[in-house]
């Protein structure tokens, strides 16, 4: 026998209760980590590979008011502009569903690989749909959800115009963070709105990251003081724009974290310290025998932070482990798509872990190592 | 049966862990009841808009008022119908709306968010009694005017009354402030509907808002929109419309259920800890009892009032700690209106006693193993065990 | 000889709330080498105090006890620890095993505080099972065994690292005759053949009659004094 055997044997020496303590720390800790992650993807987008070169143009007054057509030709002799597409929302429902499950886009073809670089087509695929003003490219993800093959229909129903879509899938992309969307021609949505002269947003891929702060200047000062004063910022800026408007949301779910990982401390520091108070006598022996204070109390601590490291591994491991193959897209209605758990989540919900073992641990050791071997004998239960 | 007392002071004797059950399974109710109190909230603000009298038209396949578009011709197709009531100087009462989104700053440098400008016709304030001018006075036509909502004033810079904000080229002065007595209206600036259309360059209002003459007007005027295959145009109660905007609450319920759900089942853990320490250190006392002559029913019931009683103790604690948040006002994105939705937490006894009735619960739950395997353990043991 | 243990004016006095208990009055007492001295009187006379004075596990309140020529009172708690874990063996009356660990483990334990390998430990864990008779019950668990065996391996554990003073609580408190008998065998021929002191509380005469020395105590204080300066 060693040590590490004694404490081990002691930390399952009440199997229920250890299985009771470490499964409480499992069950708060997964929870932790599901908030965290679920507050990471409602207000850090994840990025693109070429978000850093790219910038969104829209209305200053807000995404819902238009952009007149003209304003490409002023965005184009932009100098650092590398490329430019016009880029509009469409918003259809897909085949009955009751919300939007993936986003629509009326861009350009021609130019909308050269501003999303790192969205992967065959050429094949491209040249096809450039060809086919009727056509669309969707991502590889969409394709799989809802087992679409090129050649099949994509009919979508309009809730923000007053029109629907029906174009042939001609091919497909990947590469893109978000892997949904359909891209169709600009001209379609035009033609089918008799409204060629607004875009919904503009879309440019900056010459390079020295020139982008200079692009997005430019850009907002050419159409000063004209009936369409726009905003230019950077995809980052641009996305962490709907972040702002959630609100008091992540206040609210940082809040419930600190709540629950609370509730954890108070939960197991009485865990444990009933699991030691038990034993009191039996400690009493170990310090009749000869174990020093330090000794006991490191035995006691380092069963604790064996519980609640195994409770760590359970739950924020079970979690990532989850998410990684759960289908939180459907189970969420589309509101999550990665639930990706990152390695500093899981930094933290370990961190937590420790001071949760140390904390249980030292509350109800020092209480042992306050006590007369003498009173402690005397204890029955 | 054991007297209650019995099981009450035996509730006070254990106190350390007691306590700790006590307030972990409070920290898990007021959670709950804060979440829910979001989503009620929400959902109250929602169902408390519009009259019953009044009929909203908007076109089909629109998810929301912002998103509908009604056009001229629509609109005087339908204005000189014999079912709408008329004002004292024979006005039809109908108001013709445009919605738009206005992206601006909050208050106090906290980034941006959208918020929705509704132009109203000249009627617009007479279907809709519940809106109030607080402060002010009402815009007049014409003068680049807006009232604001007072909740929204309150969330947004730029919205003290005298204050200008800038949207598109054009300058808008704040002169009035609203209160709509929470509902949906709370998160929106009124101006005058053809002014917002010449500002933001619109062809077509966005929904109609009529009041028929009478129920049966009501019923033939829906009918005739609806049957009018020509028109695409959708007509609803007013307060119907709205009950159904609850998109945003969705994902909130969510959070609740799930949030409560993983909760409980820590606290049904940490619950079962105490009881089974609590029923461990009295073998010795149940053995007795049994001697005496108790039941293993009577036992199991005993201890599982005693755990439901711990643990209510909790529930009602968990509520009081959520207590202080109800009426406390608060923003966030609203889904289908795409901009800033204001409204308060509501704590309904309702829900308050959802909260408590979910504490008994975990006790229960809780309570159940520990005191079953207390009951079976054998008289002889009982008495032996130190 | 030397005495091992020598106790002058020792006194120890408890506050029980507000009450003052006087637990041991104005001591003397010389305990020997290789002594077997027996500690009776009834509940509350002092005697378990004192024995657990003498152990290191408790402190007096006034007076000296030297153990060894070393005054307890003069060594801080870890030094005590250490003191406790090569001079004394503790033997109770409910036997005290830990109970997630197998005999062979149990006494095994104080071993772990010394720098022994872990040859060298089994050798010596072997040799005490098999003076109490035990070396075949190595692997069970103290669930496993009867009463009789549980205190038996008590003692092999407080015999493992071979102090010179062994300390008993009652040890035949929770047993059957028979193997009351056989543990206060092995404590005689520790005092008799392996020149341990020991020193056992007891209120059962007969158990009393396997030392070579008794003391009564009553009230804190010897009830016949003879018998404390008798026999040394």
């Amino acid at each position: 026998m060693t040590t590490t055997t004694f404490i081990i044997r002691n930390a399952l020496r009440n199997k229920r209760r250890a299985f009771l303590s470490a499964m409480s720390v499992a069950v708060s800790l997964f929870l932790f980590v599901t908030l965290q992650v679920a507050l990471r993807e409602l207000t850090i987008p994840p990025e693109d590979i070429g978000a850093s070169l790219r910038i969104a143009v829209r209305n200053k007054v807000s995404l819902a008011q238009p952009l007149p057509v003209r304003q490409l030709q002023v965005i184009e002799k932009i100098p650092g502009v590398a490329a430019v597409t016009p880029f509009s929302y469409f918003g259809g429902l897909f085949r009955n569903e009751s919300f939007t499950t993936f986003a629509q886009f009326a861009v350009n073809p021609n130019r909308f690989t050269n501003v999303f670089v790192e969205a992967k087509a065959s050429s094949e695929h491209l040249q096809a749909w450039i060809k086919d003003r009727g056509s669309c490219l969707v991502g590889l993800d969409t394709m799989e959800r809802y087992d679409l093959k090129v050649g099949d229909r994509m009919l979508l129903t309009g809730t923000l115009y007053s029109a629907d879509l029906d174009m042939k899938i001609v091919g497909t992309y990947q590469g893109t963070l978000d892997d949904r969307s359909v891209f169709f021609h600009h001209t379609y949505l035009d033609e089918l709105t008799e409204d060629p002269g607004t875009v919904g947003t503009w879309w440019v891929r900056a010459a390079s990251a020295e020139v982008a702060p200079q692009v997005i200047q430019s850009i907002n000062s050419a159409f000063e003081n004209t009936s369409s004063e726009v905003r230019a910022e950077s995809e980052r800026a641009f996305q962490m724009g709907f972040v702002s408007m959630w609100g008091n949301i992540k206040m609210l779910i940082d809040s419930i974290c600190s709540a629950i990982v609370f509730t954890l401390l108070l939960v197991s520091v009485s865990t444990m310290s009933m699991a030691i108070r038990e034993r009191f006598r039996e400690l009493a022996i170990l310090k009749a025998i000869g174990f020093r204070r330090n000794e006991l109390l490191s035995f006691i601590l380092a069963e604790s932070l064996l519980l609640s490291l195994l409770g760590a591994v359970m739950g924020a491991g079970g979690a990532a482990w989850i998410f990684h193959y759960i289908d939180i897209q459907a189970l969420s209605g589309g509101m999550f798509v990665y639930f990706e758990v990152t390695e500093r989540m899981l930094g933290s919900a370990f961190l937590i872990a420790m001071v949760l073992g140390v904390l249980s641990g030292v509350v109800p050791g020092l209480s042992v190592c306050r006590m007369s071997v003498v009173d402690g004998l005397k204890t029955l239960d | 049966m054991l007297p209650i007392k019995y099981n009450a002071k035996n509730v006070v004797l254990r106190w350390r862990s007691t306590l700790a059950t006590i307030l972990g399974i409070a920290m898990v109710v007021a959670v709950y009841v804060m979440v829910q109190a979001l989503a009620v909230g929400l959902e109250k603000s929602s169902a408390n808009t519009g009259d019953p009298r009044n009929l909203m038209i908007v076109r089909k396949g629109s998810q929301s008022e912002s998103s509908s578009i009604v056009t001229l011709e629509q609109y005087r197709s339908l204005l000189y119908s014999e079912w709408i009531e008329h004002d004292a100087n024979d006005r039809p009462l109908v108001t013709a709306d445009v919605l738009t989104l206005v992206n601006l700053p909050r208050r106090e440098q906290n980034g941006e968010a959208n918020t929705t400008l509704r132009g109203i016709g000249p009627m617009g304030k007479v279907l809709r009694p519940q809106v109030k001018l607080v402060e002010g006075r009402w815009f007049e036509p014409g003068k680049r005017e807006v009232v604001v909502s007072k909740r929204l004033a309150a969330r947004f810079a730029n919205f003290d009354i005298g204050d200008r904000f800038k949207t598109g080229p054009d300058w808008l002065t704040v002169v009035g402030w609203f209160d709509a007595g929470n509902c949906a209206f709370d998160s929106e600036i009124w101006a005058d509907s053809d002014e917002v259309r010449a500002l933001f360059d619109r062809d077509s209002y966005s929904c109609l808002l009529v009041r028929p003459v009478n129920a049966e007007g009501l019923t033939v005027l829906t009918k005739l929109v609806e049957e009018d295959k020509r028109l695409q145009l959708l007509a609803k109660n007013e307060v119907a419309y709205y009950r159904e905007q609850t998109m945003t609450a969705t994902p909130i319920k969510w959070l609740g259920n799930f949030l409560a759900t993983a909760m409980s089942i820590g606290a049904i853990l940490a619950a079962m800890n105490t009881m089974y320490a609590t029923v461990g250190a009295r073998t010795r006392e149940i053995g007795t009892l049994r001697v005496l002559g108790f039941r293993r029913r009577t036992i199991v019931l005993g201890l599982l009032i005693e755990g439901m009683l711990l643990c209510s103790i909790g529930g009602v604690f968990g509520c009081l700690l959520a207590l202080p948040i109800n009426g406390y006002a608060t923003g966030t994105i609203g889904f289908e209106s795409f901009s800033e939705t204001v409204f308060e937490f509501t704590i309904t006894p309702a829900l308050a006693s959802q909260g408590i009735v979910f504490s008994a619960l975990i006790g229960l739950f809780g309570t159940l193993i520990p005191a079953i395997k207390a009951s079976r353990t054998p008289v002889i043991d009982a008495l032996k065990s130190l | 000889m030397n005495p091992i243990v020598e106790i002058r004016n020792l006194s120890k006095v408890y506050s029980q709330g507000e009450i003052q208990v006087t637990a041991l009055d104005d001591i003397h007492l010389d305990i020997h080498p290789s002594d077997f001295l027996t500690l009776m009187g009834p509940s509350g006379s002092g005697k378990s105090t004192l024995l657990h004075i003498i152990a290191g596990i408790d402190r007096q309140s006034s007076g000296i006890c030297k153990v060894q020529g070393i005054d307890l009172l003069g060594l801080n708690e870890s030094a005590l620890a250490d003191w406790r874990n090569q001079n004394v063996g503790f033997i109770f009356q409910s036997f005290n095993l830990i109970p997630v660990l197998s005999a062979f483990e149990n006494v095994e334990l104080p071993l772990l505080l010394t720098r022994l390998g872990r040859p060298e430990r089994r050798k010596l864990v072997q040799t005490a099972l098999e003076l109490v008779g035990l070396e075949d019950r190595a692997g069970h668990l103290p669930k496993q065994l009867s009463g009789g065996q549980e205190q038996r391996v008590a003692i092999a554990r407080a015999l493992v690292t071979d102090p010179a003073l062994v300390v008993a609580d009652e040890p035949t408190g929770n047993l059957d005759s028979e193997s009351a008998q056989q543990v206060l065998e092995i404590l005689q021929s520790l005092s008799r053949d392996a020149g341990k002191t020991v020193i056992m509380v007891t209120h059962d005469p007969r158990a009393a009659a396997f030392g070579n020395r008794t003391i009564h105590l009553e009230k804190g204080r010897f009830a016949e004094p003879s018998t404390s300066e008798a026999k040394a």
